[in-house]
């Protein structure tokens, strides 16, 4: 069974925030909520290293742990997904949720939540796929349409992957593997101007003799 | 109609009583209902980011991060104290509280049972102290009204998932929970103003004195001897204090919770709804006692609260110092406009 | 009682009834297919979409809904987009895994283009500031007043008094029609963005080997063995561009090398950063070549039979110990060692550089040295080698090439005499008609020759403003500048904001063509005689566009135009109709309806544009490139069979010859490693055969399968005749090519016919490493206008002031004589964000981009930030050293060094603390505002092409 994961790849994220956008073009997201976001540590400083942060569809997710109407669900593929005609707009997901994916409208009394609102992995809500009730409420459906979340489909350096967790991870493990500087794929390591370069650039050979 | 029978609103406050009752049982017997739903297994299918997040996790000092993203906590990496929240709902409030709020039933019961009513050893004098003025019992009454609303919204947002959906189905929980959360917020921001009338009106005559300590000393009697209490016994100086000190707390949270417009991060609601949970769950479990012994618990008690006046025995009996106090003011049975409660009705109808 | 779908029992139940693919069998299956999208970023093909679209239309894509390939119009990658179009409306983007560049990626901005198809905030209709309100008119008013006024100024000042600031948002064909229009106007008064991002990479690099344009490609850096990028911020500028970039770094381990004063994102990424002081690039440059000499790391055979003038550089790098270069630069020797010994060990390896290098007074040096550094280690001409310069704008190299330039016409054919009669030809117009249009007048000479504003240099953008502000006395031309016409074009790009707004405020005429009011439409004080006229954006019209590599896509319209706008060639017929030459200007192109045909411009450019090999990129090939991207490679860009089999995608120019010829197009300029029949070439024999006695063509060097193996001059019908191969021409080409050379030839022939003999039209001569008639003819360095280093004035002092440069007097050494450090200590520096483009009017009205960077800021490091008792997040004023200021937002970051301080330059709509966004029609004001960084950036421009120098000034920082 499939089961469907995010990774970002933070050696090659750059914050351009085209998943960001991507999201809310797909989804007409409004102002203020967004599905996704790149956070980045250290900004401006060597180990400066960017990652794109959205639901991550847990295995045990915390949000429907806690969620006091029990408005998640798990999907076939495992993506988790909620149905906002349950949600109450409490928050207690958001406390929850160690990446800070739900979101809420301002909707009500004293500024009071509407109903969650988070990334679907692009697989729309309860409603009939591809519906209008079911763009409006959630966006659209890629995963009925046998696409990808449209962040990952369009992240400009293919950091964002998305997709079966197994492939995911074969298409991770492949890069590290070509990049041979071991599973630095947050990369508090990556040596830094002292650091040098990598080992393999043959900087030890005499120059010329690498001429063609 | 013209004036009220008095039979008449006796069965009215019983009917109310009794209903009272059921509610409350309903939703305190609720949670010792086992979990009825259970979750979907995890999918041991290794998630590729695990290592990766868990390094992140596993830092001391959660790095400083950026983002272009504006927005509550949108700076924040990763929230790992969302995990040791979901921890205390989850696995210590949910369950400890039920196991607390129904274990406070079950000694109820059991106190009734082997104890019983606690009668006017004398019997009724028919002579009446007045107790509380109008005041103070429509100050009592906001107070358990708001406390009762928002008590039971509360609780059924706490345990509802597991006790109503079952029976409602999720749509029609859905509905309910909507409307008790929205019922909670909005009368949420009235309960600091039940707390100040409570401490404006019932500060007099709650400090502590020796006496208090005695009468504690002697569990208020029930270990034997007769404790000796003022206007006010230590129970209900605790109470007080309590009230006030629960009540600053959730006050405080509750505000906190309410109004999630000024940008306080996910710490900070953590936070308020710990000492939220905390406070609630024990202030309710102190007001199962308080209407215990208020109501079927104490004979003669209740008409305090909704007369305003006490028998004289029964003030003798629990209130002695005050009694005499009262005496010797002159205030005992001057009770203006007021029928001593004795002659309206058995003794079983003040006690609901 | 778990939550479901809600009719998931019904949809599985239709899936399998109707036959097609459920979604879970559908993963299931194309397992493979995952992990392929995922892994676009290597194999493209996105096999899975296309499959999961022929198997599953979805209940979205209903009937009606059509993809449109279209091409995104941010930036110069040339990213592929497939525009989903319901019933006119745009409601869908997805991601072209199939296309050679992007491969469906896209960054921020490109990810957000569809939100074009809403254009909230757009300039709806025509409008007139009229007594200081806006109002609106009709098109036929609106180019009636504007035509009147224009035709009125010709009358009392002649043609040069209006000023035509043209854009590369245009596409090819609107470009070109736009210099045409121009020139048949009667005015060199006419230039775009180019010359403020990248006209001293184009003025260094065409005067070093040829061609001034990026050599390889994006994707050919695939194939670097190492990476250098300097003054340029690919991560936030060309985000797609570090798909390539890692895709070289990872799999062929290439280290990236950053050189920058900024500790930008795409430093974040590299092997090895190296900060200078903002605009020392020469010194760094000549430092790194200091240790490759000293060693003996350059690469002789190379430089022995293709480059010119290396002697003399040696002797100026000489110069250049380590001890000098870290005086100057402030970058220690280990570092500028350790960047050159990567350089020379992993060979090839390419060399980036965006505005950084290009924004000073010595811009034209800073990219000639670049050059001199490949050329010294023989990185030219190789695949994974290469200038790779990345351009600004979707079509900045289209329009650059196209000439809507003041100092060339189409196709870098200059202004001399023979160009404008090889032009007027290809336009089928009288020469003298054509030289009756201009100015009669002579203010400029040239020795005792005088010369005719028809043949000398128009009034660069950069200096629109001195053209209005200066005495008339000073300019070489009739009159002041008196009419602006600023046809998509931001100004907040500009420098000297007081002095802009006050030309503007001065002009008689102040019209803008643009989708957006721009901030052209609120930072005067004017309150009449403004016009606004409503574009329409490039996904509202087609055409082609050149992308940064030289390649020419086909960009399919998307909608039709919203609101009243207009597509800008259909504007510039009916405005050419109201000034009197539409008839010459569409003579041999159809037009209905008042629309020009796109497809009869682009034939017409086909015609003349032989220089650079436009001349091949029919429509009809280019259309049938953009319908099967999906087979060209992603590193070789060449298609392998399919309809265009042997092509390289786009026909990167040159595209020789004819159409009919079938040129593949130049992935990689300079390549001798191939045949010009298919895409190799030499160094172009472009500056003479020799100079002192000593031979300027190439040296035991040729292009593979070259009949004259060694270097030759260019192709004339002359020289075809020596070599006998004249009988090769057809009759026809016989009669055309006679007396003409591969530049004048319009048949083509003498261009076919060097093809076949596997020789390249241009000759085959060696680069040059000294441009003699330039101001420095070997690079060298020196002090910006406004230093903070006075110690070094004396030593590397900046140039004389010269007293007409493009029409204008240009200050140098006065200038820099007096010494602005004390009360300005701090540098100034600008560069891009990723969310916004250019002066951002579009891209700040585009909500989902609007709200990523919803305030102006400015960078400062802790240091300075302490000085000057700043806290993060607070509002402070930054002074330029010419006294104006903006009031922006501090961040406290050490990305910045001390002493610099860094803005970003998209933003517009405040002026000097005021916010001026009732100033816009109403509705059409951009969601954010901001103040511009270059009202507080000052004078100074570059010794060859009159480029801004925004990339170093000075400035003091206080609290708001």
């Amino acid at each position: 069974m499939a089961r469907m994961k995010f990774l970002c790849d933070a050696e090659r994220c750059i914050e351009c925030n085209g998943c960001v956008t991507a999201c809310k073009n797909e989804h007409e997201v409004p102002w203020g909520v967004n599905r996704r976001r790149v956070v980045t540590i250290n900004d401006g400083e060597p180990g400066e290293r960017s990652m794109s942060v959205a639901c991550m569809h847990c295995s045990d997710a915390p949000c429907a742990a806690v969620c006091p109407v029990d408005c998640f669900y798990t999907t076939e593929d495992g993506v988790v997904l909620h149905d906002k005609d349950i949600c109450i707009g409490c928050g207690y997901c958001f406390y929850a949720c160690p990446f800070g994916a739900p979101q809420f409208p301002t909707a009500g009394a004293y500024g009071s939540r509407g109903a969650m609102d988070k990334c679907t992995f692009c697989g729309g809500g309860p409603e009939p796929d591809g519906s209008a009730e079911e763009f409006k409420k959630y966006g659209r459906n890629r995963l009925s349409e046998g696409r990808l979340p449209l962040c990952a489909e369009m992240c400009s350096t293919k950091a964002l992957l998305a997709g079966d967790g197994d492939k995911v991870s074969d298409i991770f493990r492949e890069r590290v593997t070509y990049r041979g500087i071991g599973t630095l794929a947050w990369g508090w390591g990556v040596a830094y101007g002292k650091g040098g370069v990598r080992q393999s650039s043959g900087l030890g050979g005499k120059a010329s003799s690498t001429k063609e | 109609m013209g004036k009220k029978s008095p039979e008449a609103a006796g069965r009215r406050r019983r009917m109310m009583y009794r209903a009272l009752a059921l509610m409350l049982a309903a939703v305190l017997l609720l949670p010792l209902v086992p979990y009825a739903v259970a979750y979907v297994g995890g999918i041991t299918n290794p998630n590729p980011g695990a290592d990766l997040w868990r390094q992140v996790r596993q830092r001391e000092t959660p790095p400083e991060v950026r983002t272009q993203v504006r927005g509550v906590d949108t700076g924040v990496l990763i929230n790992a104290r969302g995990e040791s929240w979901r921890q205390f709902r989850m696995e210590q409030l949910i369950p400890w509280s039920g196991w607390f709020l129904g274990g406070m039933l079950v000694a109820i019961a059991l106190f009734y049972l082997l104890r019983g009513r606690i009668r006017i050893d004398k019997g009724r004098s028919g002579i009446l102290v007045q107790r509380f003025t109008v005041n103070q019992r429509l100050a009592h009454w906001f107070m358990a009204v708001v406390f009762t609303i928002l008590g039971l919204t509360g609780l059924v947002l706490l345990y509802g998932r597991f006790v109503l959906i079952p029976l409602l189905g999720p749509e029609g929980f859905s509905v309910t929970a909507a409307a008790c959360k929205e019922i909670h917020n909005l009368f949420g921001p009235i309960f600091p103003l039940a707390v100040l009338l409570i401490l404006f009106y019932f500060v007099r005559g709650n400090g502590f004195r020796g006496v208090d300590f005695k009468w504690l000393a002697k569990g208020g009697g029930l270990l034997g001897g007769h404790a000796s209490a003022g206007h006010f016994n230590m129970g209900q100086k605790l109470w007080f204090w309590g009230t006030l000190l629960f009540g600053l707390s959730l006050v405080v949270s509750g505000l906190i919770l309410d109004f999630p417009v000024f940008g306080q991060g996910r710490p900070v609601m953590e936070w308020a709804h710990f000492s939220h949970g905390i406070a609630a769950v024990l202030f309710i479990g102190g007001a199962f006692a308080h209407s215990y012994i208020g109501t079927l618990g104490m004979e003669g008690a209740l008409e305090a609260m909704t007369h305003g006046t006490v028998d004289a025995n029964w003030a003798k009996e629990h209130h002695d110092l005050w009694y005499a106090q009262m005496e010797a003011e002159g205030k005992v049975g001057a009770v203006p406009g007021q029928e001593a409660p004795a002659s309206s009705g058995s003794p079983e109808t003040a006690g609901g | 009682m778990k939550l479901m779908k809600k009719t998931a029992g019904a949809a599985a139940t239709a899936a399998t009834a109707g036959g097609a693919i459920d979604r879970r069998t559908f993963l299931r299956r194309s397992g493979m297919g995952i992990g392929g999208a995922a892994l676009a970023g290597f194999l493209p093909g996105g096999t899975m979409m296309r499959r999961a679209a022929a198997a599953e239309p979805g209940a979205m894509a209903a009937a009606g809904v059509e993809t449109t390939r279209t091409i995104c119009t941010h930036c110069s990658v040339g990213c592929g987009i497939l525009a989903e179009v319901d019933n006119g409306v745009w409601t869908r983007q997805q991601p072209a895994f199939d296309h050679p560049f992007n491969a469906g990626a896209h960054c921020a901005k490109g990810a957000s283009v569809r939100e074009h198809g809403h254009g909230e905030r757009r300039l709806k209709y025509p409008m007139k500031l009229e007594g200081g309100k806006w109002k609106r008119i009709s098109w036929e008013d609106a180019l009636n007043e504007v035509g009147d006024q224009m035709l009125r100024i010709r009358e009392q000042s002649g043609p040069d008094s209006v000023y035509w600031l043209g854009s590369a948002k245009h596409n090819n064909e609107q470009a070109y029609l736009f210099r045409k229009f121009a020139a048949l106007w009667g005015t060199n008064n006419v230039d775009h963005q180019a010359r403020i991002c990248h006209s001293t990479t184009v003025a260094g690099v065409a005067n070093t080997w040829g061609y001034g344009a990026m050599t390889n490609s994006y994707n050919d850096i695939h194939n670097s063995k190492a990476i250098l990028i300097i003054g340029g911020n690919p991560t936030e500028a060309h985000p797609v561009s570090m798909l390539h970039v890692f895709h070289g770094k990872e799999r062929n381990n290439a280290p990236l090398i950053v050189i920058d004063p900024r500790f930008t994102r795409t430093a974040a990424h590299a092997d090895l950063f190296v900060r200078i002081r903002p605009g020392t690039d020469v010194p760094l440059v000549w430092g790194m070549l200091w240790h490759i000499f000293q060693n003996g790391w350059e690469d002789d055979a190379f430089i022995k039979q293709r480059v010119y003038g290396m002697d003399e550089i040696r002797k100026e790098v000489a110069k250049w110990a380590p001890a000098e270069v870290e005086r100057v630069t402030g970058a220690p020797e280990e570092m500028v060692y350790r960047a050159a010994k990567i350089m020379a060990d992993n060979r090839p390896g390419t060399f980036i550089w965006c505005m950084g290098g290009t924004q000073h007074t010595i811009g034209n040096n800073n990219t000639r040295a670049y050059c001199v550094f490949q050329l010294a280690l023989g990185n030219m001409g190789v695949s994974g080698g290469g200038t790779n310069i990345f351009r600004g704008h979707d079509n900045v190299q289209g329009a650059t090439d196209l000439g809507v330039l003041s100092h060339t016409l189409p196709g870098y054919y200059g202004l001399a005499e023979g160009s404008w009669k090889h032009w007027a030809r290809v336009w089928d117009v009288d020469h003298e008609w054509l030289a009756g249009r201009f100015d009669q007048g002579s203010y400029e000479s040239q020795g005792d020759k005088q010369l005719k504003p028809m043949n000398t240099n128009g009034i660069p953008v950069s200096r629109w403003i001195d053209g209005v502000l200066e005495d008339k006395a000073n300019i070489a031309q009739k009159d002041n500048v008196r009419a602006m016409v600023f046809w998509g074009h931001a100004p907040n790009s500009q420098t000297r904001g007081e002095e802009m707004k006050r030309a503007m405020e001065k002009l008689d005429l102040l019209v803008v063509v643009d989708p957006y009011p721009t901030v052209t439409a609120v930072m005067h004080d004017r309150t009449d005689g403004v016009y606004l006229l409503p574009a329409c954006t490039q996904f509202e019209t087609y055409g082609s566009v050149t992308a940064s590599n030289r390649s020419l896509q086909w960009r399919d319209r998307v909608i039709p135009p919203l609101f009243e706008s207009l597509p800008d060639h259909t504007i510039m017929y009916r405005m050419a109709n109201k000034l009197g030459f539409a008839e010459q200007l569409f003579k041999h192109i159809q037009v209905n309806n008042d629309e020009p045909l796109i497809e009869d411009i682009t034939r017409e450019f086909n015609k003349g544009m032989w220089t650079i090999g436009y001349t091949g990129q029919s429509p009809e090939r280019m259309k049938k490139q953009q319908q099967n991207w999906g087979t060209f490679d992603f590193t070789t860009l060449k298609a392998e069979g399919g309809p265009c089999d042997g092509e390289h995608y786009g026909l990167p120019w040159p595209c020789w010859g004819t159409a009919e010829m079938g040129h593949p197009g130049t992935p990689n300029l300079y390549d001798t490693s191939k045949p010009v029949a298919e895409g190799g070439l030499t160094f172009r024999a472009r500056f003479g055969v020799e100079r002192d006695g000593v031979s300027l063509l190439a040296d035991g060097s040729w292009s593979e399968g070259s009949e004259i193996r060694d270097g030759y001059p260019e192709f004339t019908a002359d020289l075809l005749q020596k070599l006998g191969w004249c009988d090769d021409l057809s009759a026809e080409e016989k009669a055309a090519a006679e007396g003409k050379n591969w530049k004048t030839d319009l048949s083509g022939g003498i261009q076919r016919v060097a093809i076949k003999h596997g020789c390249a039209p241009f000759g085959n001569a060696k680069a040059r490493c000294v441009v003699w008639n330039f101001p420095d003819p070997v690079p060298i360095h020196r002090e910006p206008l406004y230093t903070p280093r006075r110690d070094l004035v004396e030593q590397y002092p900046t140039y004389e002031d010269r007293k007409l440069f493009y029409r204008l007097p240009t200050r140098y050494q006065s200038v820099q004589a007096k010494d602005y450090s004390r009360d300005y200590p701090l540098i100034m520096t600008s560069g891009r964000l990723v969310e916004y483009e250019g002066g951002g009017d579009e891209t700040r009205s585009n909500p989902w981009l609007a709200e990523l960077q919803q305030e102006m800021f400015v960078e400062i490091n802790p240091k300075d930030a302490n000085d000057a008792g700043v806290r993060d997040g607070q509002d402070i004023w930054v002074e330029g050293a010419e006294g104006a200021k903006v009031k922006v937002k501090a961040l406290v970051t050490r990305r910045v060094a001390a002493g610099v301080v860094f803005m970003p330059f998209h933003f517009g709509g405040h002026f000097e603390g005021k916010d001026l966004r009732d100033k816009y029609p109403e509705g059409a004001d951009p969601y954010v505002l901001g103040e511009a960084c270059n009202t507080a950036f000052t004078y100074g421009y570059d010794s060859v092409t009159q480029m801004q120098e925004t990339k170093v000034s000075l400035c003091r920082v206080y609290k708001a």
